[in-house]
Order: structure tokens, then sequence, then C-alpha cells
């Protein structure tokens, strides 16, 4: 029976070639033979709890065959309502909420709620404690790109890199761990400071230890062993050809649309915008140190990759020489017991890891803030997905989503 | 120092806004609702301010059921705010407006920035308020059935009302203390 329908089908075939071959026969129109058949939009649900979602993302697409027609993002499964517990929390309190927002690089969110704290409270903190709060940012930074890196690979289909990173990570959050106590949370920054090194020996108040013994020759072995990294990873995925097919020419964001979306980070800067908040900022000592920017070219994929891997080099080269020139001296400045912060409205930002980090602090002499806006990146990042995915191959949803490097906590605080 | 904002920007900007305030290396200007949308796309045009960073509102309110009042009387509106900013020299600039609570409306600034999309529906769901002519005012992160909006001062905070924190320490009397338990 299947013999005799395979048979038939040949007939069949040979019968529409014939009929498609002779343009003669006078029944067959050209517009009949390439008809184009209409299809339903079919709605695809992807998500929420998907490995490649980054946590908990449901995306509702309408698919046309393999073509997206269009995307609806679906958020708030991972909504916790950041900005009215702060309202019910006293300033020192607030640090331990805003740390796993991104918890990818807890500590880089501690910075911008610090640093607008200590705007409207008029004080700086000391020289050293800001030199630690820069190393452990950017090493914050390393770990969420390692991340990124190893993740990124695996969803285009090549498992080793992950394992790698992963490893190499590893050695980054120990280092963390080591001096703040906490491997993702650190909850290390105090307003006007920091808090004396969990790894630290008696921490009497005369005999304060800061940093744990052998950081600064661990911290450079590590910082040797992230750029060997980078190189290797490089070669390795940077290298592949199905990597580089999967993601060169993939998801195009101009520079136009970045920066009316709000988009930041490694991702506009992948547009080609050479803009960096790190060279903007003065609560950190980001000016004394020699570093590049990596800027891409066509704000595809691959430059959002490449832009990430090289911007840990570059981290890497900023801890090395904070390591050198770690200035001694005290870790906090003299802040009242009960802090208070006077009345006034502050708006500070930083480049954490995935962009523009922002808290827009409103005081109203209070205990504790009277509203707190906290401005995430990846909000904004994701926002241009509906665009971004319009009219794309549904393949290429995945290596879209995953070169935007978004963090759930980060998008619905 | 602040190197967010450089002078010549500043000087720029308070010749075109003779009320921008310049507090904590924070620039605000206020505007009056019915210039909400022209004075987004002339930072746009003019300044050079192409970044949408985000929106968001507060609640001036002087009876809250959460956190602490503010402590000088205020009369009660929403604030509107957006934050703009430039790609080259980081100057930012935030925006704000005052409306009325009841039947809280103002224009959307889609058109104008497509990025603000997102934020205002978050405003919408938060605070209520009405964005007009906005494409798609659907709630953003609340289930569609949620009634209220979690950001007013006037929400309560459940957790807070079932158990009060900062408050009396939660942990029970150890048996050595003879308060309770333990024999």
């Amino acid at each position: 029976m299947w013999r005799a329908c395979q048979k038939m089908d040949q007939r069949e075939a040979v019968k529409m070639d014939d009929i498609l071959n002779a343009g003669n026969i006078p029944y067959v129109s050209e517009a009949s033979v390439s008809v184009e058949i209409e299809t339903e939009d079919m709605t695809l649900n992807i998500g929420p709890q998907h490995p490649s979602t980054h946590g908990v993302l449901r995306l509702v697409a309408k698919v046309d065959g393999e073509k997206i027609s269009s995307v609806e993002p679906v958020l708030g499964y991972m909504h916790r309502g950041y900005e009215k517990l702060a309202e019910v929390r006293t300033y020192p309190q607030i640090t331990t909420l805003v740390n796993r927002i991104d918890w990818v690089s807890g500590f880089a969110n501690e910075i911008p709620f610090i640093a607008a704290t200590e705007k409207l409270m008029e004080i700086e903190a000391p020289e050293r404690a800001k030199h630690i709060r820069l190393i452990l940012t950017e090493m914050a930074r390393i770990a969420s790109h390692f991340v990124f890196n190893g993740a990124y690979a695996l969803e285009i289909g090549a498992l080793t890199p992950i394992f790698l990173a992963m490893e190499d990570r590893e050695r980054i959050l120990d280092l963390i761990e080591s001096v703040t106590g906490g491997r993702f949370h650190p909850n290390f920054n105090r307003i006007g400071g920091i808090k004396p090194a969990a790894g630290a020996g008696p921490t009497t108040k005369k005999n304060i230890q800061d940093l744990p013994a052998g950081f600064y020759q661990e911290t450079r072995d590590a910082m040797e062993k992230v750029l060997d990294a980078v190189e290797r990873m490089e070669d390795l995925v940077g290298g592949n050809e199905v990597f580089k097919v999967r993601t060169k020419g993939v998801g195009i964001i101009s520079k136009e649309l970045a920066e009316e979306y709000g988009v930041s980070g490694p991702i506009l800067r992948a547009s080609g915008v050479k803009f960096d908040l790190r060279t903007q900022t003065d609560f950190l000592p980001y000016d004394q140190f020699e570093y590049e920017i990596p800027v891409g070219e066509n704000g595809d994929c691959y430059d959002r990759w490449y832009v990430r891997l090289m911007e840990m080099k570059e981290s890497a080269k900023i801890i090395l020489q904070a390591i050198d020139s770690m200035p001694s001296g005290p870790l906090q400045t003299k802040v009242p017991k009960v802090i208070k912060v006077p009345k006034g409205q502050s708006y500070v930002r930083t480049e954490n890891p995935k962009g523009e980090m922002g808290f827009y602090v409103i005081s109203e002499g209070g205990l504790g803030p009277y509203r707190l806006k906290i401005r995430t990146p990846s909000f904004s990042n994701i926002s241009i997905l509906p665009v971004l995915l319009e009219d794309q191959l549904l393949p290429d949803l995945i290596a879209i989503m995953g070169s935007l490097d978004f963090v759930l906590g980060d998008v619905d605080r | 120092m602040n190197l967010s904002n450089n002078a010549e920007f500043i000087e720029s900007l308070s010749s075109k806004f003779p009320n921008l305030e310049n507090n904590f290396d924070t620039l605000k200007i206020k505007v009056k609702t019915s210039d909400w949308t022209s004075t987004a796309s002339m930072l746009k045009d003019e300044f050079n301010l192409t970044y949408f960073s985000w929106l968001s509102a507060i609640d001036w309110e002087n009876e809250v059921s959460v956190g602490d009042p503010p402590k000088e009387p205020v009369s009660p509106c929403f604030e509107i705010i957006f934050c703009l900013s430039d790609s080259i020299d980081g100057n930012v600039v935030l925006v704000s407006t005052e409306i009325e609570k009841e039947n809280a409306s103002i224009p959307s600034l889609v058109e104008v920035f497509a990025g603000s999309n997102w934020h205002e529906r978050e405003a919408y769901e938060m605070f209520g308020i009405e964005f007009s002519n906005h494409p798609n005012l659907e709630k953003m992160y609340l289930p569609d059935d949620y009634e209220g909006n979690p950001m007013l001062k006037s929400f309560e905070l459940i957790s807070r009302e079932v158990k009060p924190w900062p408050g009396e320490v939660d942990v029970e009397g150890m048996p050595e203390d003879g308060s309770e338990g333990g024999s």
C-alpha cells in the first residue's frame, strides 16, 4: 500500500514537473504556480519556565511558520515590589534589598544607592573604601560577564564554555566572599564607607583590619587567569563558525533605536555609542586608572558578545591597577549612629554590568526614603524586544534574547 | 566635583528654564502639564538629550499608611517625572510636573520617545495614572484581576499590618529565661 502511494506520488510529481516546466501550457498561469498560501498566525507561548529566559520571563509570540510577526513579553513573575518595600525600611536596611535586584552582580547594585544617599547626607567615603568598592564592583562585572559568556554559548548550542566560565567565575566569587562574606549578596557597603571585611583578623576598634590576608596576591593571580580565560573564550567561542553564523548580522540594534528605548551598557556600546558611565561618575575613582571602552560596530549579537568579553579584560586591568595603588586609611567616615537623611532629592546612576542603574532617592528627612525610584538596566534593555524580534526567525529569538543579557530580578524588581 | 553635568550645559538649560533646580548634583525642571510632551521633544531636539532613561511618579500625601509622612505638609498630588540623558557628555536632567489626583491623566510620551511605553504602563498600574494616547495601556506586572494601585501611599502593606517590623524581636525566649517553654 505504501509502495503504491509512493508510486502514485512519484507519478504526480512527474506530472507537476511537466506542468511547471512546460510554460506553454495555456491553463497554468504564472500566478497559479507561485500562489501564496495564506497561513494563520500561530501563537507560541515561550516561558515563563524555560532555561534560556534567564529567570521567569514569558514571551507570547505570534509566528507565521518560522517567522515571528509579533512578540509580547509578559513580566511580573519576579515582581517583589522593592520600591514599596523601600518605603518602610531605614536607609541601612535598603542595601540588603538592592543586593537582590540583579543577583548576578549583587555588589554593583549597592553602589548607586549608597552614592545617592551619601550625596544627600553630604558625606564622602574615605579613599580606601572607594578603592575597595571599585575593586569589588569590577569583580562583580567580571562575574556577571562570565555568566553571560557561558550561558550565551550554551543558548547558541555550545556546551563546553559554560563549564569553563563557571569555573573561572567561582574564583572571582571566592574573592568577593573572602572580603565581604557573601558570594551573591555581599551587603557590604555602609553609608559613609564599607564594613570591615569578613576574613579580617580581630576587629576591635584599635586593630581594625580590612582586607583578608593574601588578598592582593590572590587577586593578582585570579586576574591573570581572567585574562587567560578571555583569550581562551575568544578563541573557543568567537572562532567557532557556527557561533559566528548564528550571531553575526543577527538582531541588529541601531544607535537611535537603542537610545530611544533607554538601552544602556554593553548593548548600547555594541551599537557604536562610546558611552560608559564609569567615565562620568565621581564617587568611584575610575579617573585614576587607564582602561579602554570597548565599542562595537554593527550592533549585532556578535558585537554584544564581543564587547562584554573585552570588558572583562578591561575590568581585570582596572583591578590590577587599583591593587597596586591602594591607599591606606580608614574604611568609614564619621556618621551618626542613627542615620537620618536630610530633606532632598538625588538621582545617581552608575554603570552596572548590565547597563545604567540609577537610584532616585526622595528624602523627607526621615529614617527611610519617602520614595525610592529604582531604574534598572534590564527593564529598559528588554523593552526593545517587541521591536527587535519583529520579522525575525524563530531560531534567532534565543540568540537575540540571550545577547541582551538580562536578569529577571533586574527587570521586575 | 560632579562630572555628570558640565557647566555649559547647565547654563544653557537654565537660560531656557529659569526654574531649573540643581540640588545634590541632580538637575530638575518643573513644567506645566500642558508643556509635558513639548518639553520632551524640545529637550530631545535642542539639547540633544536623545537617551530616554526612565519615567515614574511620586504620590505626595500627608496621611500615609506606609512609611513616614512628610515632615512638612505637602499639597496632595501626583508628581510625574521623566529622566533624559545624552550619550556623549553624560548630561542628565529630570523633568517633572504635578497633576491632580482625581482622574489623574497626562499625555503619553510614546510619540516622542517610544521607550516610555513600558515605563508608563508601570506608572499606570502602580499609581493609577492614565496616559492618554498610549498604544497599549495594560498592566505590566500584576495579575489582570488585581485591584488597587500598590505604590499609592494609601495602599497598605499587608505584611506590615500582620506583623509590625522593625519592632519586637520575634525570637522565642530560651528555656533558661524562664519566661516561657522549657521545664
